[in-house]
């Protein structure tokens, strides 16, 4: 069971050191990922989510360093890889699908020209069997006529189709775990569905796990077996979606849940979250949802520990104690 | 052209004159390709008939797909762009007769508030600048007076007064969005176009801000034309729903019946296409196969019907027109007619 894990991130650190002081973007996350599974990380923006992704592939940029823990791929310590290990690694093992279709591609070569620059690096063959590589994969992310579309810029794409071929492009060498920033955001809402099934498909033929960096729980509801909640650079809650849904153990998790509007149900008023997230160059000593949480008490001015609220469900709340 | 249609036609029923009214718009884009021999080769149909009322304090969303023409119809409710065809009402006066005067009571009248903070103000004003720029162009105030009404607006969008002296860097995304907001409020509008006003903020911030909406709204009878992506928000904030596709509204009904009870195939693709509340909850997925097609050359008959999953014959030969089957919800599909209903 335990050789099913792929990814184990442990008391994972990743600081910033400004000027003007440190910004502990990531502040000691733990978690685990299976074989297939789909772990959705939420979080608003600052919370550190994207700034976990970009430490398990080791591209923290300046000034941040991961100074603590440790992310173990395969049993390996990618925090104890070379830099040209770790660009090895990246693609071929661990690959990032980039939230933005419209920036990711490179706007001055062709859609065939960037997908073969990555399948050279996997395949040592002549360019005429690159190219029936390169429109094996735009057939297997549905884009319809492949051979016209080698031609074509980005710009001559729509978003949706331009987002598959980003899908291509990370897939084109097999990986393990796929870390999907944001992948949706720009789409229409038909063309999201029809790439979150691309990803589901994917992931049935490959068995790749993926990691979906998102702000969106209808996302978490769709796509994902477990969930972890960040806010201010640490996970407040990590579950089983299911169980994350019905008995949410955190005061966020339960305010961020219930401020969505549903597609099924009237309210008057939703109930928001008052306040800011919080500037993580100045973190409340204590929890940091404390100034924004409707529960708030004195205890709450020491940082809580991770509770079991449930087998595999973990709370950071005095709620829990 | 003639102006058929009488809007001060004799209120029998009690309904209210809509703020503004659209009738017949079409908005076509001409094609041309070749620098020297220039040639007109095809027409971007980008809005192609529509016809929507929006109603003194209250909000129409439009929704549909990137390419649908939503933009261009809230364009040219913002005299931004002209229609190619069909009029525009304002308070009852066609848009296209605007006297120099009307023309100005008009641009303080309608107000706008775009998706992204970071790109719609301008980084080198100061928040007292942006939120007095639209104040001091449409009226003669004082220093004193600009500056109590900036303090007054910072205030009603919930801001304090000494963010007044700051720069938009300074803020986070809810608390800009709020400064558009309280732009936008300044010339007292009576219109705002919402186009996007929360998808590129933090889930956490949404909810307070469709609130302040709302309850401006309420405090000050605004009317908004809502464009949105995500349907849970349209169905929290309006009042009137139109879903468009390829520069038609298809379908129009308040927000309650069009969720519950949507008929046109293709809002029922949309709705199906909506993420869950629940990890439980299972939605009836219904993928429509390709994408939008080009408006340049749009499909016959029915737009919609090569991706139609209901397609009948008749839908590739005959325009369907948007007709009410029940009280305030229209629809047009061949489906409904003959008193036919969808499976």
């Amino acid at each position: 069971m335990t050789n099913d894990v792929i990814l184990k991130v442990q008391d994972l650190q990743t600081h910033f050191f400004t000027r003007t002081g440190v910004v502990k973007a990531v502040d000691g996350i733990s978690f685990e990922l299976r074989r297939g599974e789909t772990l959705g990380i939420v979080g608003e923006s600052g919370s550190g989510k994207s700034m976990t992704a970009w430490s398990i592939l080791g591209m923290v940029p300046h000034p941040g360093r991961t100074i603590g823990g440790s992310i173990e791929y395969l049993g390996e310590n990618l925090l104890e890889k070379s830099a040209g290990e770790m660009r090895d690694i990246r693609g071929s093992g661990i690959c990032m699908v980039m939230q933005d279709p419209l920036t990711s591609l490179n706007p001055v070569f062709t859609i065939g020209d960037q997908l073969m620059e990555t399948l050279r690096l996997e395949y040592n063959e002549p360019r005429r069997s690159l190219r029936q590589r390169a429109i094996r994969l735009l057939a297997n992310v549905r884009i319809p006529a492949p051979e016209d579309r080698l031609i074509n810029y980005p710009h001559q794409m729509s978003g949706g189709m331009r987002q598959r071929v980003v899908g291509a492009i990370s897939i084109s060498r097999e990986p393990n775990l796929l870390i999907a920033d944001e992948p949706t955001t720009s789409l229409d809402a038909t063309i999201q569905l029809q790439y979150l099934r691309l990803l589901k498909d994917i992931q049935e033929q490959t068995g790749a796990a993926i990691i979906f960096i998102t702000h969106d729980f209808g996302i978490v509801a769709r796509m994902c077996d477990r969930v972890a909640v960040m806010y201010a650079g640490r996970i407040v809650e990590q579950s089983d979606v299911e169980d994350m849904f019905d008995n949410p153990g955190h005061p966020y998790t339960e305010a961020l849940l219930k401020s969505v509007p549903d597609l099924d149900t009237d309210v008057d008023t939703l109930p928001s979250i008052e306040g800011q997230p919080p500037s993580l160059d100045a973190l409340p000593v204590g929890c940091s949802f404390e100034p924004r949480c409707p529960y708030a008490w004195e205890r709450c001015q020491e940082y809580p520990p991770e509770f079991m609220l449930a087998p595999g469900h973990s709370s950071r709340c005095w709620r829990a104690e | 052209m003639v102006t058929t249609a009488t809007p001060n036609a004799p209120a029998t029923t009690a309904a209210v004159e809509p703020l503004v009214r659209l009738d017949g718009i079409r908005r076509h884009f001409p094609v041309y390709r070749g620098n020297l021999l220039r040639r007109h080769t095809g027409t971007v149909k980008a809005v192609d008939g529509i016809s929507i009322a929006i109603p003194p304090g209250q909000t129409y969303s439009l929704v549909g797909e990137s390419g649908c023409g939503k933009t261009t119809t809230s364009r040219m409710v913002l005299m931004a762009d002209a229609p190619t065809e069909g009029d525009i009402y304002f308070d009852s006066r066609p848009m296209r007769q605007f006297t120099g005067a009307e023309r100005r009571n008009f641009r303080a009248s309608v107000q706008a508030v775009f998706q992204d903070p970071w790109s719609s103000l301008n980084p080198r004003m100061r928040v007292d600048q942006i939120i007095a720029e639209p104040l001091i162009t449409h009226q003669k105030l004082s220093r004193s007076e600009v500056r109590s009404q900036v303090q007054e607006l910072l205030n009603v969008v919930g801001l304090h007064p000494f963010h007044a002296e700051r720069y938009p860097h300074e803020f986070s995304g809810g608390q800009r969005q709020r400064i558009a907001i309280a732009r936008a409020l300044s010339t007292r509008p009576k219109l705002i176009v919402l186009d996007e006003p929360v998808s590129a903020l933090d889930v956490s911030i949404r909810a307070q801000i469709l609130n302040l909406l709302k309850e401006l709204q309420s405090t000050y009878e605004l009317s908004y034309l809502l464009i949105a992506h995500n349907l849970a928000t349209v169905r929290y904030m309006s009042h009137i729903v139109g879903v468009m596709y390829l520069g038609k509204i298809v379908e129009e009904s308040p927000p309650i019946e069009l969720f519950t009870n949507p008929q046109h195939p293709y809002t029922k693709a949309l709705i199906s296409a909506s993420l869950p509340a629940h990890p439980r909850q299972q939605r009836e997925e219904i993928v429509l196969s390709g994408e939008v097609p080009s408006p340049l050359d749009p499909p016959s008959g029915c737009t919609f019907h090569p991706r139609c999953p209901f397609v009948m014959e008749r839908c590739a030969g005959d325009v369907p027109i948007l007709k009410e089957y029940t009280p305030k919800h229209f629809t047009s599909c061949h489906l409904y007619e003959d008193g036919q209903t969808a499976g």
